[in-house]
């Protein structure tokens, strides 16, 4: 059998779902296609008074937040040592490797010239966040490659590179975090320039800071909706006392960010807040559904107990940074009168990122130890042929 | 930003005196011709008056707008030139993230299309929505006003302003307001009291002098603080915040790890168990 129909006849194999995910990515690259071939004018809905559209809004300022989830936990698993959380870790970057790759395809689609994008490495301007974002998304991708090189190593029996890989695990997670916590706010920071352009509901100066613990929000739910979507539908172990703990680390961190945000609202705001009443809509849901809601929840034992409510207080919160990145982006830069929405090509390439990214991730859960492992138990240690005589001897006279 | 210590006062401004201007948009086509831009497909009362085209766009980096307003109970028209306002401190500068913009010691800001990645960010940050894109290519790049840099750096006049016959005036910048001041205080009446311009983000190459409100005439109300301090005060934190994370992450979990691996020891001297080189 050739190699193509080996790999027709395994996804022959797959599950309707997955088929059905396919499809989407690959429309999306087809509409992404469209987009060289008839430039951005003609496929998108963007103009001179629209430069930043839903590519901007949603695969790049809404999935970085969303891929948090392995730096938030990362820091907390290794960090602060709170070791239970351990079999959440390799899924949780595998989401974020992913997320931050199709984060630079997105990225990729909206430059106008993508094929110059080594530019932001070779002329430096530390004044710039974009500058700034476009580095550390360099730097924290490749460090999630290398941690997601672990679970690839593993499968394939590659010993040497794992025992390197586990030698400066401690060193990445500790870069993963300092370097998401760069990034994280300085998408916020991005927004300071808008100054009359963004609303006053959304432009303060601690802009930057709320960026960052609303990522840690979503990034820690991200955790819990998919422990719990792979325990329902691909039959992965359940996780539920771990996802208790946490959803009660989940409401500290909301409620700081609430504060700050109350705080920068009452006292930092400059400018009326309550002459665009779309816009105060848009703010109160914001804050109503997508914080105080799911605290109010995760503040109640039962909920942190029930599966079902657990994940539905999370998908409120993501739902909460989804709505409040767009906010920033998009609604409340819009200037009174003026509208964008994003045209039918716009919407199937998201639509395929985001259809990759589940994609992906079945498929790297399906063929790859992600789940399986506790690599802190499992022994890495070099086989016999890599050691020492001596040592070599000695461990065949005890096995004889 | 390459202009931290630039003296501003010593760098040439455009001062625009609207109540002078007649509406012959010969800026536009003198603008056009030097840098060979394409004409724009154009209606006559798509927009407000007989202004054309109906924006600026990559074709059109200058264009007059027509106001109609009232006087005496006659029609009247009042102008407003729009263009690149060359901030002292440009926002487009300061935010994009391979340096394509550069404020020159001339007085233009320039654009370097060679570095351009194309990001649109400069179009995000512009208090005056002055950069504009080539929508209709398959790899676009950002077009805007440069102050005719390739004029003025060999000690000529913008085009515009070469064109112009009455309402232009180029100059160091600190003679144009000084200009600006002495006009409106020969004839008080005439003029509004204000010169948008001097300290509209931090200042601008381009002064207006006009007898209408300047909002009435489309003029963006935008802040005196120069746009990059707004960006700047976050992140000129980042080396700090970096180093702080970095280190205390690192300290915490080194300490953490210690907590654990004295506890193992401890554990095992308990048990009796041998330790390890023993073994």
């Amino acid at each position: 059998m050739t190699a193509a129909k080996i790999i027709v006849n395994e996804i022959k194999g797959y599950h309707r779902f997955v088929k059905f995910l396919i499809v989407l990515v690959a429309l999306g690259a087809l509409a992404s296609l469209a987009r060289f071939v008839f430039g951005l004018g003609v496929t998108t809905n963007l103009n001179d008074t629209f430069p930043w559209g839903l590519w901007i809004s949603f695969d790049v300022v809404t999935a970085v937040p969303l891929a948090a989830g392995a730096f938030t936990l990362g820091a907390i698993v290794h960090c602060f040592h709170i070791k239970k959380l351990e079999p959440l870790v390799r899924p949780a970057i595998v989401t974020g490797f992913l997320g931050y790759s199709l984060v630079c395809v997105g990225l990729l689609l909206d430059l106008g010239q993508p094929q110059r994008c080594w530019h932001t490495m070779v002329y430096w301007n530390p004044h710039s966040p974009m500058f700034e974002v476009s580095m550390c998304i360099a730097a924290y991708t490749t460090v999630l490659f290398l941690e997601f090189l672990s679970p690839v190593c593993e499968k394939f029996g590659y010993h040497v590179p794992l025992r390197l890989l586990r030698t400066i695990e401690m060193p990445l997670v500790v870069a993963a975090a300092s370097i998401s916590t760069l990034h994280q706010s300085s998408l916020g920071t991005f927004f300071l320039i808008a100054v009359d352009k963004l609303h006053s509901l959304w432009y303060n100066p601690l802009l930057p800071l709320l960026f960052w613990l609303s990522a840690m929000c979503a990034g820690i739910s991200i955790i819990i909706v998919e422990a719990t979507m792979s325990h329902k539908y691909m039959g992965q172990p359940d996780e539920s006392e771990l996802l208790e703990t946490l959803a009660k680390i989940l409401p500290w961190v909301i409620t700081v960010y609430l504060t700050v945000k109350v705080f920068s609202l009452v006292a930092l705001t400059q400018g009326p807040l309550f002459n665009r009443p779309g816009l105060l809509v848009l703010f109160v849901v914001e804050v109503a559904v997508g914080v105080l809601l799911p605290l109010v929840m995760l503040m109640n034992g039962n909920v942190r107990e029930n599966n079902r409510l657990r994940a539905t207080a999370a998908w409120l919160v993501i739902a909460g940074v989804i709505l409040n990145r767009f906010n920033v982006s998009m609604f409340g830069m819009e200037a009174p009168g003026t509208f964008y929405y994003p045209s039918f090509l716009e919407s199937v390439v998201t639509i395929g990122i985001i259809a990759a990214h589940i994609l992906f991730f079945v498929l790297i859960a399906k063929y790859f130890p992600i789940f399986e492992h506790h690599p802190e138990t499992v022994d890495y240690s070099i086989p016999d042929h890599f050691r020492k005589t001596e040592k070599g001897h000695a461990h065949g006279a005890a096995k004889a | 930003m390459s202009s931290e210590n630039q003296d501003f006062n010593k760098s040439k401004a455009f001062l625009i005196d609207m109540t002078k201007c007649t509406g012959c948009r010969g800026c536009q086509v003198a603008c056009k011709q030097w840098n060979q831009l394409g004409a724009e497909k154009t209606e006559f009362f798509t927009g407000e008056g007989y202004q054309n085209p109906p924006l600026m766009s990559e074709y059109t980096f200058t264009r007059i707008k027509f106001r109609d307003y009232e006087k005496n109970g006659q029609n009247e028209f009042a102008f407003y030139k729009e263009m690149c306002m060359h901030c002292n401190e440009p926002a487009c500068a300061s935010v994009c993230p391979v340096g394509a913009f550069k404020k020159t010691k001339e007085g233009p800001v320039t654009y370097d299309a060679e570095r351009c990645i194309g990001c649109r960010f400069c179009m995000v940050a512009c208090p005056f929505g002055v950069p504009k894109y080539e929508w209709s290519k398959a790899l676009p790049l950002v077009r805007k006003c440069t102050g005719c840099y390739s004029r003025v750096k060999e000690g000529l006049k913008p085009a515009c302003a070469t064109t112009c016959v009455s309402a232009i005036t180029y100059g160091n910048r600190e003679e144009m307001i000084k200009e600006a001041n002495k006009r409106i205080a020969a004839r008080p009446e005439k003029y509004l009291k204000k010169l948008y311009g001097s300290e509209e983000a931090g200042g601008t190459s381009v002064i207006y002098l006009t007898a209408l409100p300047f909002d009435e005439l489309g003029f963006k109300p935008v802040t005196k603080r120069p746009l990059p301090s707004y960006t700047w005060q976050a992140l000129r934190l980042v080396p700090g915040i970096f180093l702080t994370v970095g280190s205390s992450l690192s300290l915490l979990s080194w300490f953490n790890h210690r907590k654990e691996r004295i506890a193992k020891e401890e554990e095992q001297r308990k048990s009796g168990a041998t330790p390890k080189e023993e073994s």
